[in-house]
């Protein structure tokens, strides 16, 4: 694989896939269920850490990685449990103390390397191309996951709930079960994001899973047009590129991510998605007003 | 000792929130918008006071330029920033109020580089001794223009025609309205001083660290965020008590829970265990 | 008629008790819903009807009494879980679930038995049954033209039609109507209603609250009052608007509305 395209393009699109399974993850709770989170790279950096300390330790790559992803699930619940008490404005606030929270923690704790991190992560073993393609697998399967559940009757339910919670248990969807259910699928699917990240970039810190980095995640959603997958995939896989890409871009990133962030809030609320749908409807409008 | 030490180290500390966290909690309680950017004009307040502390050699002259600039600098960002968003759903002011955040740090950043500026010649630093212990002249002026401030703020509040205004407007707008009460000026009235008080903390931060950098309002911005919940959104009253007792906490955490916790999470700890036993804040809403 | 409260009900309310703050808006309220009837709930203006209706519903839990429905203890549980247990409630103010259509709206509570299980909602993606019941429903309350429409572009008289049929497409085994004739005309009040007494007569037990006290009286086979918290009366219509204490309740204070 690494022949046949070069190694800077196979470290590319894995840089690629993992932030589209972040973007998707971060998508299940926020874009679908309507519950926003300013904390998700806690859940990552729980992947991240579980994974990479278990294969550390010995543990083969795929048991590290999916014990990452029980522990992010795991955590991802209980923190969607004490979530159930707030809403809106008081979720946002939460989520985000939950972020800070775990980088607090995490860097007191030795045994978790502190301020230091885990270096020398241990190799998948699959090779750069092989990893390369697991990651895009695991990022279509996801995206093939996000399009069912959203036709389906629990994403049926997650529209309601995202649109008016109180709505919804009048129609006798138990609101509080649902919620919990995006935010284990959501949290747990970060906890894999992070742990493949891990397994990537081979050295973890508390750094890596800041506010910023939930801010990252969030805009890739927010500018796909929070919930449509499609338009988070596209947003996600362009974001996480366009520093490649464009070098000067790495300086000015944050400027770029949150000038996006804002722009897209103030102007075109829908994202790229709603951007594009209402982009199709004019087009329709004016072959439909033409003779 | 220690813990007198610990305690005023805490309310001077705690002051700096009280003044940070007042104009946004004021914000959330007009326009209900978690005005994240707000920290960003805490830090534009420092540079100012920097900038002409070091030019002019006046730091009162600073402080009056920063609070001013920034207030009109506050103003601007409701016009152009929140007004035409108003009627979205209330995630969408919050999620580009942190894009503004970021997008602003990145600007200090790239106008006045990434490593900050410091007084050419620091004022007030010279210690004074006080109830035996030794403090800065700039730690006793914090807690005295904090103290001054908010009382000047709690007397517009009270005692006149545009503070009751305003505070009419806060508890129900539409009444305000009827009663011919001009909200759109009070929500400008409310952003100029709700920034400027910002800005008089930035100056003050940059006074006691002698350093102002991009990232200076980062931490406090996200702190400020959990101390108006504790306060109960839009309560004044509640969010100074909750400034201040941050601050204590902070103070003495550092010492007593370090080995658990670093001390920017002990704020959000406090602000979790609150949360779940009282969802509604530590005060409760005075409004909504 | 006899007093009918005195036999076990479908809905049973005893001694139910609600204060807000110093405010005591329900003072130990009893009675009960017999299966197959029509109840209508009528008072003046803060009697106490719709905390009622939100203390059976569950938005409110009562300080003191218990509510039972089909003899089993619900005053604890939440509002979905009541859904489930046979109680449809039509709000008076109308609460569509504005990002999707008229027929969405209804299809997601005529697939109550869908959405029981996360899980298990997750594995089926069909949909047509429930659209098709949904379109009998909205047919039942006249708008099943508007099936397609948002609800934002819709007028007020619709919408209330949309929380009905909302309300029976979660086939209740209690139906919980709040001023569903409010802001309707004279001709749609009195279709509304005449659907509301058919429904009843098909075997839906029903308790209406109403302002519009003409359609009441001609639709409910039974009135209880409430004024002031309390119950002050309970019957037959005609006996009831004849007793003293429910004129008096009502002249005193709603002279217009009571002529209405």
């Amino acid at each position: 694989m690494v022949e046949i395209i070069g190694a800077y393009q196979v470290s590319l699109i894995t840089t690629m896939g993992i932030s589209v399974i972040l973007a998707l993850s971060l998508n299940l709770i926020t874009g679908f269920c309507g519950q926003i989170s300013l904390g998700h790279a806690a859940f990552i950096g729980a992947g991240a850490y579980g994974a990479a300390m278990l294969t550390t330790a010995g543990w083969p790559f795929a048991a590290g990685l999916a014990a990452g992803t029980a522990i992010a699930a795991v955590l991802g619940l209980v923190v969607g449990l004490a979530s159930l008490r707030v809403r809106h404005d008081f979720l946002a606030i939460t989520t985000m103390g939950v972020g800070f929270l775990f980088l607090g923690v995490v860097r007191q704790q030795e045994w978790l390397g502190g301020e230091m991190g885990i270096s020398s992560i241990p190799d998948a073993g699959l090779g750069k191309g092989g990893y390369m393609v697991l990651v895009v697998l695991i990022a279509a399967a996801i995206a093939l996951f996000s399009v069912h559940l959203k036709r389906s009757w629990m994403g049926y339910a997650f529209d309601a709930i995202a649109d008016d919670e109180d709505t919804a248990r009048m129609v006798g969807v138990d609101a509080a079960r649902y919620k919990l259910t995006a935010f284990a699928m959501g949290t747990g699917l970060a906890g894999l994001g992070g742990g493949l990240y891990a397994h990537d970039v081979k050295f973890i810190a508390p750094d890596s899973f800041g506010f910023i980095e939930s801010i990252t995640i969030l805009s890739m959603v927010v500018i796909g047009g929070i919930g449509p997958v499609w338009g988070v995939i596209v947003a996600a896989a362009v974001l996480s590129v366009l520093p490649f890409w464009f070098q000067f871009i790495e300086e000015y990133k944050l400027l770029l991510y949150g000038g996006l962030l804002f722009a897209v809030m103030r102007f075109s609320p829908g994202g790229l998605a709603g951007f594009v749908a209402g982009f199709v409807a004019k087009h329709k409008r004016r072959r439909a007003a033409a003779p | 000792m220690l813990a007198f030490e610990l305690f005023m180290q805490g309310l001077v500390q705690g002051s700096i929130y009280a003044l940070i966290a007042v104009g946004l909690t004021l914000v959330y309680g007009l326009l209900r918008i978690l005005h994240v950017a707000h920290a960003g004009l805490f830090t534009l307040g420092g540079y100012i006071g920097v900038l002409v502390t070091n030019a002019t050699g006046s730091l009162a002259l600073a402080l009056l330029t920063a609070m001013i600039a920034v207030g009109f600098v506050g103003m601007a960002l409701y016009r152009f920033c929140y007004q035409p968003i108003l009627d979205r759903p209330p995630y969408v002011a919050l999620i580009a109020s942190i894009g503004l955040f970021i997008a602003m740090e990145e600007i200090f950043r790239i106008i006045f580089g990434p490593y900050g500026l410091s007084y050419t010649a620091p004022p007030l630093q010279a210690p004074i001794i006080l109830l035996g212990m030794n403090l800065k002249a700039a730690e006793i002026l914090t807690m005295v223009g904090a103290l001054i401030l908010i009382g000047g703020l709690g007397v517009l509040a009270g005692r006149t025609r545009t503070g009751i205004a305003w505070r009419a407007t806060v508890k129900d707008p539409q009444m305000a309205e009827s009663f011919g009460i001009d909200i759109v000026k009070v929500r400008y009235l409310n952003f100029f001083i709700g920034s400027a008080l910002a800005a008089a903390a930035g100056v003050m931060v940059a006074l006691l660290n002698n350093l102002v950098e991009p990232t200076m309002g980062s931490v406090p911005s996200y702190k400020a965020l959990a101390i108006i919940v504790l306060g109960g959104l839009g309560n004044v009253r509640g969010t100074l008590i909750a400034s201040l007792a941050l601050g204590v906490i902070e103070s003495f955490g550092t010492i007593y829970l370090g080995f658990l916790l670093d001390r920017d999470a002990i704020a959000f700890a406090f602000l979790i265990l609150v949360l779940m036993i009282r969802p509604q804040g530590l005060v409760g809403r005075s409004n909504g | 008629m006899t007093a009918l409260s005195n036999t076990a009900g479908l809905l049973e309310i005893s001694g139910v008790t609600v204060r807000f703050g110093g405010v005591t808006a329900l003072d130990d309220v009893s009675f009960a819903v017999n299966e197959g009837e029509l109840l209508g709930l009528i008072g003046p203006n803060g009697a106490g009807k719709t905390t009622l209706l939100r203390a059976i519903t569950g938005v409110i839990t009562p300080g003191g009494g218990s509510i039972r429905l089909a003899g089993r203890d619900i005053t604890g549980l939440p509002i979905h879980a009541r859904v489930r247990l046979g109680l449809g409630l039509s709000q008076q103010l109308v609460r569509p679930l504005r990002s999707m259509t008229v027929i969405e709206n209804v299809a997601l509570a005529a697939g109550h038995a869908r959405t029981l299980s996360p899980l298990a909602a997750l594995m089926v993606r069909e949909r047509s049954a429930e659209r098709e019941s949904a379109l009998k429903f909205l047919d039942m309350v006249g708008i099943a033209e508007v099936a397609d429409g948002q609800p934002a572009n819709l007028p007020l008289g619709t919408l209330k039609r949309l929380e009905v049929a909302r309300a029976l497409a979660l086939e209740p085994r209690l139906l919980l109507l709040d001023e569903p004739l409010a802001g309707l005309n004279h001709v749609e009040a009195a279709r509304m209603a005449d659907t509301i007494a058919a429904l009843n007569k098909d075997g839906l037990t029903v308790i209406l609250i109403e302002h519009n006290l003409s359609e009441v009286l001609r639709v409910c086979s039974r009135l209880v009052v409430l004024d002031n918290g309390r119950r002050i009366g309970e019957g037959e219509p005609r006996a009831v608007m004849a007793d003293a204490t429910v004129r008096a309740a009502y002249l005193g204070r709603e002279a217009g509305d009571a002529a209405a």
